[in-house]
């Protein structure tokens, strides 16, 4: 079963249009990483999986159930680390989870949640004098607590040090281990990839890629960007670049030329830029890396990408 | 429904507001300023109902500020959370709407019924071992209770516009608009329109007299409904006696102000984008 669906999903605020026509699916058990940049949609994609706003067209369904009529339900198996929270402030960590526990009417030991999410020192100081990261590790221990089916995560590892961003992805990990689904967005790949069975990239209000980590990085291996240093080219120069096989896009500032081609593409362009006249200087070759794609998906402009 | 797990994260959170301490100490101290202008003259008694009945309690302290306090304490309750963010904290909790609206409601409802227990039983201490007062426990209390009952019915209506506003600025405008219309304002047009009503003035297209207008209006107002049933209660005629339907109508208008505000509130609040 499927622990999200999107179904033509689209969410408009007035005129802008957040999330546009959106399918989605993420079985269960699965570690999926949502990414794109800041106002790509993923927030209100998140938002509508909770039912903190709701869909302008189309259906979502959380754990086989309507993220609308059974939101109670949904939330109630549902871990949140939600984006743009605050904690209140003169309640200490230990009362956030003693009321994440009676919420969720599990009897647990609120020590034991706040030990695993590493602010056990700090159960009794009113969280509102808690930094920006262990703010983020209380909510993700109200998150965990009662063993949550979904844990939906919203950009987990902002205001984290690297050393707290690497126990988030142990502890994401470790739910997975269990079984848990594991839906989470961030801009930054460097984040997911480490952790996730597979990512969709969300640009404009749209998915603009869906696929594993290995797949995407398949995409790319073979792939290899080539700078070349010239004395002058134009864009009618890069049109017999173009037209060679193995040549996915050419562009130029005049001085250099940059070439993303397959491997064994790259005598060829040289070729084709002496044959054009362009005095070849330099040249150097560069293995596209999963950042790159990532950029390329999410700061080139628009239609660019067309992997 | 999980609206008791909201009411008491709320009245944990409320109760450490530095507005529920400071409230406190006011009504202690106008608790005991009343007690101190009513205190009897040498060698007489008086009943601790006078200290109730009193100028600075029940027209200064319980009719006027307590609707306002109240209004202080609970506008904030969902446009609060709402605008710092801590409301998406909340709802990624199992709550409904529903549970979110009426905890709050409850959680409010005795984060301001704290400084009132306060205000009225820490002077009581005193009164109770001043020999010239005839110090009435039932009256008492049971005035102190009455007046939570008041505070909670703006409570009610305080969390409604909160729950419906989608800005703290429109939850106060609206909560003070309410306050002004059943406090200042009704103080105002009271008396002269008592006179005109009484008089035979009045809507002719209405099927009522004078006087049955001047009644409804009183009832419609929770200051109003209040009195009604708090002075009944301390002349020791509550629900007995000529005046049963007025009380019984009284009470239940109270009633409907603690509930209804918040259900309107709730039907915004439903509908809402987050």
């Amino acid at each position: 079963m499927a622990a999200i669906e999107l179904d033509g999903v689209t969410k408009r605020f007035g005129d802008v249009t957040a999330v546009s026509n959106l399918d989605l699916t993420v079985p269960e058990g699965e570690v999926f990483g949502f990414l794109g940049p800041n106002g790509a949609g993923k927030s209100t994609t998140i938002n509508m999986l909770l039912d903190f706003v709701r869909p302008t067209a189309g259906e979502v369904r959380v754990l086989g159930l309507n993220a609308g009529r059974d939101s109670v339900a949904v939330r109630r198996r549902t871990g949140v680390l939600p984006e743009g929270y605050d904690v209140y402030e003169r309640l200490t960590g230990r009362k956030h989870i003693e009321f994440a526990m009676r919420s969720k009417e599990v009897d647990d030991d609120p020590s034991a949640v706040l030990e695993r999410v590493g602010i056990a020192d700090a159960a009794d100081r009113k969280a509102g004098g808690y930094s920006k990261g262990m703010r983020q590790r209380l909510v993700l221990g109200m998150a965990l607590v009662g063993e949550p089916d979904l844990l939906i995560l919203d950009e987990p590892s902002s205001g984290l040090d690297p050393g707290g961003a690497r126990e988030m992805r142990e502890i994401v990990r470790t739910e997975a281990d269990r079984g848990t689904t594991v839906f989470f967005s961030s801009h930054v790949l460097g984040q997911v990839e480490a952790v996730c069975d597979r990512v969709g990239i969300m640009r404009g209000g749209n998915l603009v890629a869906e696929d594993s980590i290995e797949g995407l990085r398949g995409a790319v291996d073979e792939g290899e960007t080539l700078t070349v240093t010239v004395d002058a080219a134009s864009e009618d120069d890069l049109a017999a670049v173009r037209a060679l096989g193995g040549v996915t896009s050419a562009t130029t500032d005049g001085g250099t030329v940059t070439v993303s081609c397959d491997a064994d593409a790259k005598t060829g362009v040289i070729g084709a830029l002496e044959d054009a006249g362009v005095t070849v200087k330099d040249f150097q070759t560069e293995e596209t890396s999963l950042e790159d794609l990532f950029l390329a998906y999410t700061e080139g402009e628009e239609g660019e990408v067309s992997a | 429904m999980t609206w008791t797990a909201v009411a008491r994260k709320d009245f944990q959170d409320a109760i450490r507001s530095r507005w529920v301490a400071g409230l406190s100490v006011l009504f202690i101290l106008l608790v005991s300023a009343a007690a101190y202008l009513v205190r009897p003259a040498p060698g007489e008694t008086i009943s601790s109902n006078a200290v109730l009945n009193s100028l600075v309690v029940r027209d200064a302290l319980v009719t006027t500020l307590v609707p306002l306090l109240a209004l202080v304490v609970a506008y904030k309750a969902v446009v609060g959370e709402r605008e710092s963010g801590s409301l998406k904290l909340l709802l990624s909790l199992p709550h409904s709407r529903a549970d979110v609206v009426f905890g709050k409601v409850a959680g409010r409802a005795a984060a301001i019924a704290a400084p009132i227990s306060a205000g009225f039983l820490l002077p009581a201490v005193v009164l109770l071992v001043a020999p010239p007062v005839n110090f009435d426990v039932v009256s008492y209390v049971g005035y102190t209770l009455l007046t939570a009952i008041l505070a909670v019915a703006f409570v009610g209506i305080a969390v409604g516009f909160s729950a419906a506003a989608s800005s703290s600025r429109r939850a106060v405008a609206g909560a003070i608009g309410i306050y002004f219309l059943f406090v200042p304002l009704w103080g105002a047009v009271r008396f002269p329109l008592q006179l005109y009503l009484g008089m035979g003035g009045g809507p002719s297209w209405l099927p009522l007299t004078g006087q049955q207008v001047l009644r409804m209006l009183r009832l419609l107002n929770p200051t109003g409904s209040f009195k009604i049933v708090s002075n009944a209660f301390l002349q020791g005629s509550l629900y007995t006696g000529g005046q049963v339907n007025m009380q019984v109508s009284a009470t239940l208008m109270l009633v409907l102000w603690i509930l209804v505000p918040p259900l309107l509130g709730l039907l915004w609040f439903r509908e809402a984008d987050l």
